[in-house]
């Protein structure tokens, strides 16, 4: 089942002599339980398509079909994106932005009481997710306390927090050495093939995209092929 | 989950410092507010005290505690014979700096008919009034006597028979009351050996050559002396249904003197004596409280703005704005109230120490923490402005 539908997507910033075109023309689909990979240069445009797919920036123009319901149309949205972002949709980050204020349980929590889950059963679940994830007895240290990779747990723990269709993550592994880089890419696919969540990972690093189900590579905002 | 909350829980050192350094600005604002208030009763707490219906004065003067004025005794009794007038007499009102108990103290001596005057003490802390006419007196207790001391004053040795705790000068100095004509012993009677200078001089005059022989010198003598027979003011209480206005008119056509009723001498000495002090206190109270809005405001702004990244994840995790506004608000509130209880419990606790009279009222607390409040929300507004136009992809660049 595809959760993922994109058909002639554009995004073009500024006007006249000023414009840029970030993103030309994009077509992709991901389906469940796949997981995806966006490589390119610096500046291709990964992280624009991730901010248009989340409708966090407005495309110029395109179709974006998510969960199986049109959430953009050449210039049209008439939904609210951030209610979707919250219920079906989970980030991870380059850094793993973790509220510093909050435990590593709490982190995982919140976002579940967001969306009206009982604090104390947002608890049980965040820490059945840290364990899952490996870092469950760091669960009560603060965010600081936490070394990259354990942050980076929490924060994919995180983002599964409302059992998304769909994990957007943004260079995940950047701000880790390989082995560990090698590992939060690991734990992506376990989730994705386990809960059959699509998961669409921007990275420009080659070795950390072993496993991955399908690669699409951008370049000057064009995706050039897919393999 | 309460993000406030949260956030304070992990930053108890940060926010328990932040709470005393502004609640001690709290403090400073609230004793201020004391100060201003105590500065203004203690200017007009004589008047209040005394209260008569009408002061009578020397003519033209705004006396007796804005301006001196002097009246000779004996004019009570043609005023009490104006209609109207169920009760006058005179009261005298002196500030000086004399050696009390081998201390040097300023006060304010106040003489008055102990008998069936008026002007004398209200209410006693300790002890007693005045009952006979010489060498008894009546102290403040910030005086620092006790019932039963004994006090040299002038020619004479003085027993403290009571203490009041109201009542006191408007530079905040006790008053010590006496009767009438010990006061005027203790104010106006030379020394001895001044009256001796004085009377040589005198007789040396009056047998000059050509003028006065020494027997009938000496007769007119006692009466060209300087006359101790003085008072400040006439305080005068009305019949019942005597018209205030009238009998003033009556008493200054006819007598030659000023008068003015108690609410009169309160607006004298404001408008007067008291009215640079009150415009200064009072705006250094209103520059004070600003400086303090704006130190909070900026606190609150600045806890704001630390958490921008913060909020900018939220928003990307999809917090409805209600989470990120209810957190800043929240967050302003508790440190706000936080440091105004601080600032209040301080302020209660240690306002005996000041030098003058603190004066602090509920009403003043309440309204400097409903101002502080009003100032921490339009700082928390700022600060949920800035919060709400975070764009949510600031928190997917590197940190």
């Amino acid at each position: 089942m595809d959760v993922l539908k994109i058909e002639g997507l554009s995004k073009i910033f500024g006007s006249g002599r000023l414009e840029v075109r970030a993103l030309e023309d994009i077509s992709l689909t991901v389906s469940a339980g796949e997981l995806a990979a966006l490589m390119g240069p610096s500046g291709s445009g990964k992280t624009t398509l991730l901010l248009c797919v989340s409708l966090i920036l407005e495309p110029t123009r395109g179709k974006i079909i998510f969960d199986g319901e049109t959430i953009y149309h050449d210039g049209w949205s008439g939904v609210d994106m951030r209610r979707q972002r919250r219920e079906k949709i989970g980030f991870v980050f380059q850094s793993a932005n973790l509220i510093p204020f909050l435990t590593a349980r709490l982190n995982v929590a919140f976002p579940m009481t967001l969306v009206g889950v009982e604090e104390k059963a947002a608890e049980a679940r965040a820490m059945e997710l840290l364990e899952y994830l490996e870092v469950g007895e760091r669960a009560d240290n603060l965010p600081a306390l936490l070394s990259g990779g354990e942050q980076q747990r929490v924060a994919i723990a995180r983002a599964l927090a409302n059992q998304p269709k769909l994990i957007l993550a943004d260079e995940p592994t950047a701000s880790l050495d390989t082995q560990r880089g090698k590992k939060v890419m690991e734990l992506l696919g376990k989730v994705a093939r386990e809960r059959q969540t699509a998961v669409i990972a921007v990275t420009h690093d080659a070795r950390m995209i072993e496993g991955f189900d399908v690669v699409y590579h951008l370049q000057d905002g064009r995706l050039n092929h897919r393999q | 989950m309460d993000l406030a909350i949260q956030d304070i829980k992990q930053h108890k050192g940060r926010f328990l410092a932040t709470a005393i350094g502004v609640g001690l600005l709290f403090a400073v604002v609230l004793s201020y507010n004391g100060i201003y208030r105590g500065f203004l009763f203690e200017g007009l707490s004589f008047i209040k005290t005394t209260n008569p219906d009408l002061w009578v004065v020397e003519r033209y003067r705004g006396g007796p505690i804005n301006e001196e004025s002097i009246v000779p005794e004996f004019f009570h009794y043609s005023v009490a014979a104006i209609a109207g007038v169920a009760k006058a007499s005179p009261i005298i009102f002196f500030p000086v700096e004399r050696e009390i108990l081998g201390k040097k103290r300023r006060f304010a001596i106040v003489g008055y008919y102990v008998f069936d005057g008026l002007g004398g003490p209200q209410k006693f802390a300790a002890g007693r009034g005045i009952r006979r006419a010489h060498y008894e007196m009546v102290a403040h207790q910030k005086l620092g006597v006790q019932v039963g001391d004994r006090v040299r004053l002038g020619l004479h040795t003085y027993t403290v028979v009571g203490l009041t705790a109201e009542g006191s000068t408007p530079d905040g100095d006790p008053l010590v009351y006496l009767s009438l004509p010990d006061a005027q012993e203790v104010l106006f009677q030379r020394d001895n050996e001044e009256i001796r200078n004085q009377r040589e001089r005198l007789l040396r005059s009056l047998t000059t050559p050509g003028a006065f022989p020494p027997l009938e010198a000496a007769k007119y003598l006692p009466r060209l002396l300087p006359d101790t027979h003085l008072a400040n003011a006439i305080a005068v209480k009305l019949a019942p249904g005597a018209d205030a206005a009238a009998v003033a008119r009556q008493i200054e056509k006819w007598l030659y003197l000023s008068v003015y009723t108690t609410d009169q001498q309160i607006e004298l000495m404001l408008k007067g004596r008291l009215a640079k002090a009150k415009a200064q206190t009072l705006l250094f109270r209103i520059i004070l409280f600003i400086v303090s809005i704006v130190i909070i405001s900026l606190v609150i702004y600045t806890l704001t703005l630390e958490k921008i990244r913060t909020i900018a994840v939220m928003k990307l995790i999809g917090a409805p704005n209600r989470v990120i506004i209810r957190m800043v608000l929240e967050e302003s509130f508790i440190l706000t109230s936080g440091s105004f209880i601080f600032g209040l419990v301080l302020i209660h606790n240690t306002y005996q120490v000041f030098p003058r009279l603190v004066v602090l009222r509920a009403g003043d607390d309440f309204i400097t923490f409903l101002i502080a409040l009003l100032g921490a929300i339009l700082a928390s507004g700022l600060g949920v402005w800035h919060a709400l136009k975070t764009e949510p992809q600031l928190a997917l660049g590197e940190q």
